[in-house]
């Protein structure tokens, strides 16, 4: 069994969305693409991401109609037949899904597909769930199971991400119940669990058979990227130890083998960032970004929060001066790397990027005339802007 | 198979020679633009900086040093818009390319920054004490200039929502503005009547084709403000219907502004906020007395919003 998607047409649709960005980016001209349209014939109904949107929420809540009017005749039997409906509902739901909208429909990432997929999801997880009185192990192993179908049948982004952490917490879940050593040695068991994983998926984003999963890809190797991370790093493991092993510090004890967290803290960041780097590996390289404000920030927690807004700027300064540096510094092309956006991301935009300004850095405005007002009303600045 | 994509249209005679050996090394990663995380870099350095600075000055007001910082501000302040104004292009009612990739975040840091300074001149010397709310309207108009001068979509959203929060601030609290003109008036109807006239001028501007682009900030904050105005009154007033109409010619500028552009966001407020507002009229009217109708009441609509967003579908495709 492979994808619901036909693939000739998953290829086509590809290959005209690529091209429309080199467009964009004036690398190829008007008549040009027009033949490469023309040439690349998709009969999906996969409609723009707003109006996917849109019909999203409307099925949703459609479905939630469907399921009130059900559940109104079998809300009065027991707890078992409940489950069990719930059960075929979900099930029932996939096969509507797969047969009726995708096959005959022909619908591709439409909304509805969406909506009716995490519909699937949630009851069939819930039914099967609901058969073991919710104990946690069945739960997590039908999720596991229920989205990893999802995601590589239907190529869906969000259930992948849904199936990797319920997987990380499954594997969590069983170290820590094995209890003992299994619980000390949890970091190290997840660095070498998900470091073979890692090299696994991006051995199969490089296989061109398995090109369709392309995107599910890449979100699989950065959440790997990031686990491996968060499994050494300082914070994580002294605060899950503390919180969930119970493990209890006394003023001026620190977790065993500190040294060695405090390490990984610095060194895998620093690691991603030299690799991403050298392989020009854009995918690591942003991870590496990341970790790094978090690493910093891991300091930070233990040392020194005192002054917060010193903190602020300056770090702040030399973001600044950094990402300043960096523009004049790839002017031209170094390394392979340039400063120019040479094909545009597909999920930028001008609009957005202008509305996020408004939210998080108006507010800092607004504050500052707060303070000298002394009454503000609750109509406030950040009101204005559509939350109120 | 993104990959590969270029070798096959090459192969397959769809792009000449010339732009294969242009494209592939972009696709394929020999070539990596570091564009956006750079300009995420810039983003969070002006959020931290700005942010950071803020607190300080008005943690230690009064502090030694302090009358030095804030000197140290408005050198940098004069340095960012050194920088923009010499290196900025003139004043166009086009859309402006600018000069650098980091060009917009030194207007957005300078502009910042001498919102700080200026509030900080304000307070230190009592400049407006009497009419507090002045001072939002200074900021407002200082960022709509830098807005148009410089070409700048973040500075203008900056400047819209100061410009609303000069509104609601003035007129609730203070009585003596509201005077005559919204003697009754609550929130809801000034930011009714503040939405339409602001988008009615951006739809002037829009005509005179002066910054066709900011057009869209505009129409996204006044539909926004508009709707949830219009929502506030539908559940607050006794007379919801004047709301409802007013929800239902929103959607009906909504749609055709969508249409026009091509922008299908307006299309989402448009069905929510009339989703809403219809749901609201059908309760009043029949599910307060059968509410198990409710089921189907969802099931019809949005299934038949769904079908008919499908059968349509040529309506709303992107110009391409």
């Amino acid at each position: 069994m492979r994808s619901a998607y036909n693939e000739v047409w998953l290829y086509n649709l590809e290959v005209v969305k690529e091209t429309k960005g080199w467009l964009k980016a004036k690398l190829i001209d008007e008549p040009e693409f027009k033949t490469i349209f023309e040439n690349h014939p998709t009969s999906f109904y996969h409609p723009n991401f707003v109006i996917r949107l849109l019909i999203f929420v409307a099925t949703l809540i459609g479905l939630s109609g469907v399921t009130g009017v059900l559940a109104l005749i079998i809300l009065d039997t027991n707890e078992m037949v409940i489950s069990i409906g719930c059960l075929f509902y979900g099930i029932g739901s996939f096969v509507i899904l797969d047969k009726t909208i995708i096959q005959n429909n022909k619908h591709y990432k439409s909304g509805l597909t969406e909506a009716l997929m995490y519909h699937a999801c949630g009851f069939t997880i819930g039914g099967f769930a609901g058969l073991f009185d919710f104990e946690i192990l069945p739960l997590l192993a039908i999720s596991l199971v229920t989205l990893s179908f999802a995601a590589y049948r239907y190529l869906d982004l969000l259930t992948t991400v849904a199936s990797f952490f319920t997987l990380a917490y499954l594997l969590f879940h069983l170290f820590f119940d094995w209890g003992g050593i299994f619980q000390q040695i949890i970091p190290f068991m997840f660095i070498l669990i998900f470091i073979p994983i890692y090299l696994l998926i991006k051995k199969w984003k490089s296989t061109e058979r398995l090109s369709i999963w392309n995107n599910n890809f890449i979100i699989i190797e950065s959440l790997s990227l990031l686990m491996i991370y968060l499994a050494g790093n300082y914070l994580v493991v002294r605060e899950l130890s503390v919180n969930m092993i119970g493990l209890s510090l006394e003023i001026g004890e620190d977790i065993p083998y500190a040294f060695l967290f405090y390490t990984l803290t610095v060194l895998i960041p620093v690691a991603y960032l030299y690799v991403g780097i050298v392989n020009k590996d854009i995918v690591i390289l942003r991870t590496s970004l990341l970790v790094l404000a978090f690493s910093v920030f891991t300091f930070k927690y233990y040392y020194g929060f005192d002054h917060p807004e010193i903190i602020l700027t300056i770090s702040g300064i030399i973001l600044l001066a950094i990402a300043l540096l960096l523009f004049n510094y790839l002017k031209v092309i170094r390394n392979g790397f340039t400063r120019e956006n040479l094909i545009s991301e597909k999920w930028t935009n001008m609009n957005a990027e202008a509305f996020v300004i408004s939210q998080t850095l108006g507010g800092n405005q607004v504050k500052v005339d707060g303070s000298f007002q002394g009454k503000g009303g609750s109509f406030g600045g950040g009101g204005s802007s559509g939350s109120f | 198979m993104t990959q590969n994509t270029p070798r096959d249209l090459f192969e397959k005679g769809l792009i000449s020679e010339a732009q294969y050996n242009k494209i592939e090394p972009m696709v394929s990663g020999k070539i990596i633009s570091v564009f956006y995380e750079l300009r995420t870099m810039l983003y969070l350095g002006v959020l931290l900086f700005t942010g950071g600075i803020g607190l300080l000055i008005y943690e230690n007001i009064g502090a030694l040093g302090h009358l030095i910082s804030i000197m140290l501000l408005s050198v940098v302040t004069l340095v960012c818009f050194y920088y923009v104004f010499t290196k900025g292009l003139t004043f166009s009612k086009e859309k402006v390319k600018p000069p650098t990739p980091y060009f917009d975040y030194i207007v957005l840091l300078g502009s910042l920054l001498f919102i700080s300074v200026q509030g900080y001149l304000q307070f230190q010397y009592q400049l407006l004490d009497d009419n507090l709310g002045w001072s939002t309207l200074i900021t407002a108009s200082f960022f709509f200039y830098v807005a148009y001068r410089f070409d700048n979509l973040g500075i203008l959203s900056l400047a819209i929502t100061a410009l609303a929060s000069f509104w609601s601030i003035s007129v609730s609290p203070q009585k003596w503005y509201s005077g005559n003109f919204l003697e009754t008036a609550n929130l809801h109807i000034t930011a009714i009547i503040f939405s339409t006239a602001l988008g009615f001028i951006a739809m002037v501007l829009d005509r005179k084709l002066i910054k066709k682009h900011f057009t869209f900030t505009y129409i996204n904050f006044c539909s926004l403000i508009f709707f949830v105005g219009c929502t506030a009154g539908l559940f607050d007033s006794d007379y919801f219907v004047v709301y409802l109409v007013l929800i239902y010619a929103g959607c009906a500028f909504t749609v055709y502004y969508a249409k026009r552009e091509s922008s299908f966001l307006f299309l989402l407020y448009a069905f929510v906020f009339g989703y809403i507002a219809t749901t609201y009229l059908m309760v009043n009217l029949i599910f307060d007395n059968a509410p198990e109708l409710i089921f189907y009441y969802a099931v019809l609509s949005c299934g038949g919003f769904v079908y008919f967003i499908i059968s349509y579908k040529k309506f709303f495709k992107r110009k391409s």
